[in-house]
């Protein structure tokens, strides 16, 4: 492999980076590489031992290695060049890229395009700020994950879990089975912030207490966790005095959500989107630095890892045909806003020539609404919730519906007149 | 008569169904679903509460210290810790396939467990004869 003859350089080989590279070599780039800091190909799919992954993208219930395991198999076959334990520095908006690994040292090179695929990280104690002690004994769900499934090690043995985003409570249903006690999984919101199916078949099926409007005001301990205080909150999160309780327990999770890693992004340049802590995007999800594209939850954090697979070949495809200097046209963009109830969208601008799939999440949980996208398309929902991504199916035709001179397309969430 | 409560996870709306259950165990009514796909869950799950079983197995003469494994069909929910301790004792010598039948019989339910990575032996240990697979 020579460096100066490299395509497509993808970052990261999850479940993004490795659908993308797989599909840039399908398209016709010849020589596309992939840039992997740890030792083996997947990202965080190996940690991930539950199932549930594949059910959309393969029609089969598999676990996160299997997943992995079968795209790793095509970045083999497709003879795609993998560059193990090596972690890109630095990216510029020319596309030079700076790799560092043990045995070559630091690696310069050129790409004719970039696919950003780096995911996302979570959300820590730091960004919190929850009062008490620095004890030892505070884990993100992901770092107890990796604990348990890859190390081998519990991290301890009385648990309270802060938060119920998927990792959380995937993480108490792992520890019960292992012997550990799972106290409580508390939750600031009124509702839970994973899925369903993990509410029912980790927390329920093992009757692990599930405490909404709750949260920990403060952390005890001086070694190592010895306490948390848990109070009730009010409607505006605020903690009720009178609704305190204390708990023991030697360890404390958090799984409060997950941030798009974007550090690499930002050194060259690409806009990020405040909403979703990712790149802005175009519909073949293009940053707005040229040759450099990005998909899966580095863009924006995907409740289901076939979805993130399926946005990194949009990326992977038009990084391919970029690097054969396939003329885009230039087209008319049309960017979309959030309207009532909207948090994100992704992609943030769309061209009307071509079909699209729109990703939105809703700010609240609402019952009985329309789904609008201006006056092109409209569809009943019974429930939204953040918890809960929504795909939207533009065609062509729906679009043509558009005005000329366009610039803008909201999209909302409207409350339903319910009927007697 | 009983009542069971069961959530039903077909959709986001996520219905919070009872089942009233007659003193013989049948179901004489579902109340709280929305849909007829919802129903037909809540009987079943009420019926045969069953789940893909994953966890990890430790493993022998490998760089890597756990193998991820699974079961090929779903187990009672109520044998889940169960078929954890059963696997305890076990271990996976590399070289393993993924697919490949780490314990042919959990519990006696016929179901096998299976491996969901590869596993490949340490290189840092000198190789002798052919791999004698996991189990």
């Amino acid at each position: 492999m020579k460096y100066s003859e490299i395509d497509v350089a993808v970052i990261g080989s999850g479940p993004a980076g490795m659908a993308a590279a797989i599909k840039a070599k399908e398209e016709g780039a010849e020589h596309v590489l992939i840039f992997e800091r740890q030792e083996q190909l997947g990202g965080l799919l190996s940690q991930c031992i539950h199932n549930g992954f594949g059910l959309l993208y393969f029609g089969q219930d598999l676990t996160g290695p299997e997943y992995g395991h079968r795209f790793a198999e095509k970045v083999r076959d497709l003879r795609i060049e993998v560059m193990l334990e090596t972690m890109v520095t630095q990216i510029s908006a020319d596309r030079k890229l700076t790799a560092v690994n043990s045995h070559e040292g630091t690696i310069h090179m050129q790409p004719k395009s970039i696919v950003l695929a780096m995911g996302c990280r979570e959300r820590n104690r730091g960004q919190l700020s929850i009062p008490g002690t620095r004890p030892a004994g505070i884990f993100t769900a992901g770092t107890a994950q990796r604990l348990v499934n890859i190390e081998g090690f519990i991290p301890g043995k009385k648990v309270i879990i802060l938060g119920s985003g998927d990792i959380g409570m995937i993480m108490a249903r792992r520890l019960t089975l292992e012997g550990v006690e799972v106290k409580a999984v508390v939750e600031i919101l009124p509702y839970v912030g994973g899925l369903i199916r993990n509410e029912v078949q980790c927390l329920h099926d093992f009757h692990i207490p599930l405490l909404l409007e709750h949260t920990v005001t403060q952390i005890h301990g001086e070694q190592r966790v010895e306490a948390v205080t848990i109070a009730k909150v009010d409607k505006n999160k605020m903690p009720i005095d009178d609704y305190k309780q204390h708990i023991e327990c030697d360890t404390l999770l958090l799984s409060v959500g997950l941030i798009p890693e974007n550090e690499l992004s930002r050194m060259a340049g690409v806009a990020l989107d405040p909403l979703t802590g990712g790149p802005v995007v175009d519909q073949r999800r293009e940053t707005n630095v040229s040759g450099i594209f990005a998909g899966g939850n580095v863009v924006h954090v995907h409740d289901l890892v076939d979805e993130v697979s399926w946005e990194a070949e949009i990326a992977g495809t038009s990084a391919a045909r970029f690097a054969g200097k396939e003329e885009m046209e230039k087209e008319k963009k049309i960017i979309l806003k959030p309207g009532r109830n909207i948090r994100c969208i992704v992609p943030q601008t769309i061209s009307p020539q071509h079909d699209v799939t729109l990703y939105a999440r809703v700010k609240d949980m609402e019952e009985n609404i329309t789904l609008k996208v201006g006056d092109i398309f409209s569809k009943s929902l019974r429930v939204v919730k953040p918890s809960e991504m929504l795909k939207i199916d533009l065609t062509y035709s729906q679009l043509g519906q558009l005005k000329d001179d366009a610039v803008e397309l909201s999209i909302e969430s409207v409350k339903r007149r319910q009927n007697g | 008569m009983v009542e069971e409560k069961i959530v039903c996870i077909g959709c986001p709306l996520g219905c919070r169904t009872t089942l009233r259950i007659s003193d013989r165990g049948e179901v004489i009514k579902v109340l709280g679903y929305k849909c007829n796909q919802g129903r037909q869950y809540i009987l079943e799950e009420y019926r045969n509460p069953v789940r893909i079983f994953t966890t990890t197995v430790l493993t022998e003469k490998s760089s890597r210290s756990l193998l991820p494994v699974r079961t090929n069909r779903p187990i009672l929910k109520s044998r889940l810790r169960e078929a954890t301790l059963t696997l305890v004792g076990v271990k996976a010598k590399p070289p393993v396939k993924v697919g490949r039948v780490i314990l042919p019989d959990l519990l006696n339910s016929g179901v096998e467990v299976v491996a969901t990575d590869d596993l490949f032996p340490d290189p840092t240990l000198p190789i002798k004869g052919e791999g004698e697979g996991g189990g």
